[in-house]
């Protein structure tokens, strides 16, 4: 009897086939199109080389991908620069007020990182009044547009990636360790340097390419403050929607590049962390140090600065929805204008977000967890197929998986675009690898003897995952669809390809706003997103401590 | 109630062979042990039995039913795992009627037996409390009710008594003997504890690499062990290897370069290579002056340490090739003696297991 047909294999293998079978429909075979879309000649029959040959031989696009790298690459190198000494004091300093310091450093996580950027904007741009006022003291200040700015907002909304697992490994570290070196006759400041932050090097350089992953992918952070820099992500989008000349070849040579690119880099990061884990298995966590005033005062500072110069800009966004613009120009005075103007051409954009956001993360749950389940406590090779499967939609930029999903879903065996089901499923495919990831990581809390016991009491393992697996991961399931609830709200890449007529979401309002001049209606769409993913999170913020929920 | 067989039963990981070709015929109502170091199989074929390990090739049979085609919920075994494993989310009585539940018993009977399964594991009364409210000896309780209750055919125990303390598991070790004799319920108990394992079994099978060392009533084990292995995993003993040199009485004698031990005898010709086994407990020490006992033999040695140890005191003495030999003593005898001195032991051939040759 091989272990493939054993029956208690039944449930976790139903779970993987028919999970496999969905990400086959709406992840794989989107994929497929845009790949074999940039190896078709114009009628759409014969094999061609010639998309990449124009691509790859134009100016531009080259631009393209080397502005990509060079800004990801950059952003990567600032934001750990940032990240690492952030997660050492945070570890080993006695920073004040470091327990909200930990509630606020995961905030950028979660919240729209174009509102960031849009919120430069708005104080440091063309018309920004915070520019103005710099210029008018006379300080030298250019523009806040092109790969500085961009950089600027990469490392302040994506240095969570960084800090939060080089934190988790500082603390995996146990004490003995420490103490080991320093009765082999290291000072304590020896032992640090040449002990611990060793042990958490994988940690960083883990986080340190998933922010060069987030930097490849993101469309709305370049859409605002690139100007004309061509980056991959934006030009995919814009070949594909250009409204002289749509051209699904070249955005989906553009779209192989991306996918090629973020794929590489997760491979590597995937490779790198499976290798070198140094995890001593801390009973104890090394003490936080006892340091003079003088360290403890500039500890506190850099780590205040650092967290609250993340989230100022979301909160500046909050107050200039209170203000009063006209065109793009701030006026000095306060009122509700703005929301008045955003509810008086349709309510539905709010509706629209809440609703789809809401199905998104029911539907994500309801597949990520017994994916999850399936991959933690049953291995099997279809199971291990399927966690890799589960995790590739992160490599995935969501302009790619939009325009994918367009041309396959555009005609044929199944018609999905103009509806609200097309964004749904591109949320839940874009959100399947949280999900699955969250609910392995509830689940390696809870003893696998649990469901043995149940099973042994002669209950089957479908009705053991129903009826004690689930209700022990309650609090972890709701949290993490909190989470994908507030991620899918703020989500542009994927909606700006797939939203039509009356599917526009807060996101798509911004969006528009953005390419015209209604900087009022923006600020006001972009103050209720950051409301959205506050408050949620603001409930749930509580359960999502007690199950030590990670955000990554 | 049934008899357990098992036939021929194997499994790999990968290249270990973790249960190899394993065959054991266990008793209606036999407390059966499995025995080993860690690695050994012992886990992976008591989980056989439950269904949550794979069988490659072998068949395992409750009775003249043949099980392990069945998914593990429909074996009716109740098993007892090392860490408990309580759901947290239900209370005592909630986790005793678990399985009840999963039967569809009806409400009052579930009551009834919920009530008469935690008496019998003497926690009356404490059906309402939450888990986290309970030590790990009522956790252990829990347990062991919520496994009987379902009147399973079998009783399954993965080392359940391992992370108790030691006091504890004594007591429950022979709480959990008392229950199955009074059910009558046939029981696999598996345990690295060798003392454990002689004391609650009426037979234990001693595993090894994937493989059965011996299987034997626990005296049997420890008195005439079939291999060194068996006689080094159950208590201490010294395994000694020499030559035989000629035949002396009712003994062979076999030579330890200069020193010379009298065993029971042997077939083997002279100059054959055996291994023998002698128990530490075996060995008297002689007073100056002393004669053996009648049919003893004795071997002379110097002390090398010496361990006290209240009630038990340990010695280690070197013999004349320099190998060492131990021996314990109750009532320590040797008060006067310190490392250095010269020591003569006396002890039984009988006493003396010898392997690789077969006896006269």
């Amino acid at each position: 009897m091989t272990s493939l047909a054993a029956p208690r294999m039944r449930f976790p293998l139903t779970v993987a086939v028919v999970a496999l079978a969905f990400l086959a429909v709406f992840f794989l075979y989107p994929l497929s199109r845009i790949f074999s879309a940039s190896f078709l000649d114009p009628s759409g029959v014969h094999l061609t080389l010639r998309n990449y040959a124009k691509i790859l031989g134009s100016g531009f696009y080259q631009g393209s991908v080397i502005n990509s790298l060079g800004i990801g690459a950059a952003a990567t190198l600032v934001t750990t620069a940032l990240a690492v000494p952030l997660a050492v004091a945070v570890a080993r300093l006695p920073v004040a007020g470091k327990s909200a310091l930990l509630s606020l450093v995961v905030l950028p996580l979660v919240l729209p990182s174009f509102v960031s950027a849009y919120a430069l904007v708005l104080m440091l741009g063309r018309a920004g009044f915070v520019g103005q006022w710099l210029r008018d003291l006379g300080v030298p200040f250019t523009s806040i547009y092109g790969p500085g700015g961009i950089v600027a907002v990469y490392a302040l909304t994506l240095y969570p990636y960084v800090l939060l697992p080089t934190l988790a490994g500082l603390k995996a570290i146990d004490v003995s360790v420490e103490e080991a070196s320093q009765n082999l006759g290291a000072s304590r400041w020896r032992a640090f340097w040449t002990v611990s932050l060793p042990l958490v090097i994988p940690s960083v350089l883990a986080g340190a390419l998933l922010v060069f992953i987030e930097t490849l992918e993101n469309f709305g952070v370049p859409f605002v403050l690139a100007e004309d820099k061509p980056i991959l992500a934006v030009e995919a989008f814009k070949l594909f929607v250009g409204e002289t000349d749509q051209n699904p070849a070249s955005a989906g040579v553009l779209g192989v590049l991306l996918v090629t690119l973020t794929a590489l880099v997760l491979l590597i990061q995937r490779r790198y962390l499976g290798r070198r884990r140094f995890a001593t298995g801390a009973r104890r966590s090394p003490p936080v140090l006892a340091v003079r005033g003088g360290l403890r005062f500039a500890a506190t500072l850099y780590c205040w600065t650092l967290v609250l110069a993340s989230l100022l800009p979301f909160a500046a966004v909050v107050v200039l929805a209170f203000m009063k613009f006209r065109g793009p120009v701030l006026q000095g005075s306060f009122s509700l204008d703005n929301f008045t103007d955003l509810f008086s051409r349709s309510a539905r954009p709010l509706g629209n977000t809440l609703m789809l956001s809401t199905i998104a993360a029911l539907a994500a749950a309801a597949i990520g967890v017994p994916v999850g389940y399936a991959v933690t406590r049953f291995r099997s090779s279809l199971t291990t197929v399927l966690d890799v499967v589960a995790t590739m939609p992160f490599a995935v930029a969501g302009t790619v998986l939009g325009i994918g999903l367009i041309i396959a879903f555009n005609g044929g065996f199944l018609v999905l675009t103009g509806g609200w089901l097309i964004m749904v499923l591109a949320y839940v495919v874009r959100k399947l690898p949280f999900s699955v990831r969250a609910a392995s990581s509830i689940l390696h809390q809870i003893d696998p003897s649990l469901e043995e016991a149940s099973i042994n009491l002669g209950v089957s393992p479908l009705m053991t995952f129903l009826r004690l697996t689930v209700p022990l991961m309650l609090g972890g399931i709701v949290g993490g669809m909190v989470l994908t609830f507030v991620t899918v709200s703020s989500e542009l890449s994927s909606t700006v390809v797939l939203y039509s007529g009356q599917w526009q979401t807060l996101t798509v309002v911004m969006f528009q706003a953005l390419e015209g001049t209604g900087a009022g209606t923006a600020v006001a769409a972009a103050s209720l997103l950051v409301l959205i993913t506050l408050v949620p999170l603001a409930l749930v913020h509580r359960l999502l401590r007690r199950h030590e929920m990670s955000l990554l | 109630m049934a008899s357990i067989g098992i036939d021929r039963v194997s499994r790999s990981f990968g290249a270990v062979r973790a249960v190899d070709d394993i065959s054991i015929t266990i008793a209606d109502g036999e407390f059966f042990t499995l025995l080993g170091p860690s690695g050994c199989g012992k886990t992976t074929l008591l989980r056989m039995v439950a269904g949550f390990a794979e069988l490659e090739s072998g068949e395992v049979r409750f009775g003249a039913r043949r099980i392990d085609t069945l998914p593990p919920h429909k074996r009716n075994t109740g098993m007892v795992f090392q860490n408990y494993a309580i759901f947290p989310n239900l209370t005592v009585g909630g986790n005793v009627a678990y399985g009840l539940k999963a039967r569809g018993v009806a409400r009052s009977e579930i009551d009834a037996r919920v009530l008469s399964a935690l008496r019998l594991v003497q926690l009356e009364g404490y059906d309402a409390r939450w888990p986290h409210q309970l030590s790990g000896g009522q956790l252990q309780r829990v347990a062991i009710a919520r496994a009987l209750v379902i009147e399973p055919e079998v009783l399954l125990l993965d080392e359940p008594l391992s992370n108790l303390d030691a006091q504890l598991r004594v007591e429950m070790r022979g709480e959990i003997r008392e229950l199955q004799k009074t059910l009558g319920i046939t029981a696999i108990y598996v345990t690295h504890d060798q003392e454990e394992a002689l004391s609650i079994s009426d037979r234990v099978a001693v595993m090894r690499g994937g493989r059965l060392e011996q299987i034997g009533a626990p005296k049997e084990l420890y008195r005439r062990p079939a291999t060194p292995f068996v006689a080094a995993f159950l208590g201490t003993t010294n395994l000694l290897d020499g030559m035989v040199a000629g035949q002396q009485g009712q003994g062979t004698v076999v030579r330890l370069g200069t020193s010379a031990f009298v065993v029971p005898k042997l077939a083997a010709a002279e100059g054959a290579a055996v291994t023998f086994s002698l128990r530490p407990e075996a060995l008297r020490p002689l007073a100056a002056g002393d004669a053996a006992p009648e049919g003893f033999a004795t071997i002379a040695a110097e002390l090398t340490r010496l361990e006290f140890l209240g009630a038990l005191t340990r010695i280690e003495a070197r013999l004349g090739n320099g190998m060492l030999l131990r021996a314990a003593f109750l009532d320590m005898p040797l008060d006067r003696m310190a490392a250095g001195d010269a020591i003569v032991f006396a002890y039984d051939p009988e006493r003396i297991i010898v392997f690789g040759s077969s006896p006269a």
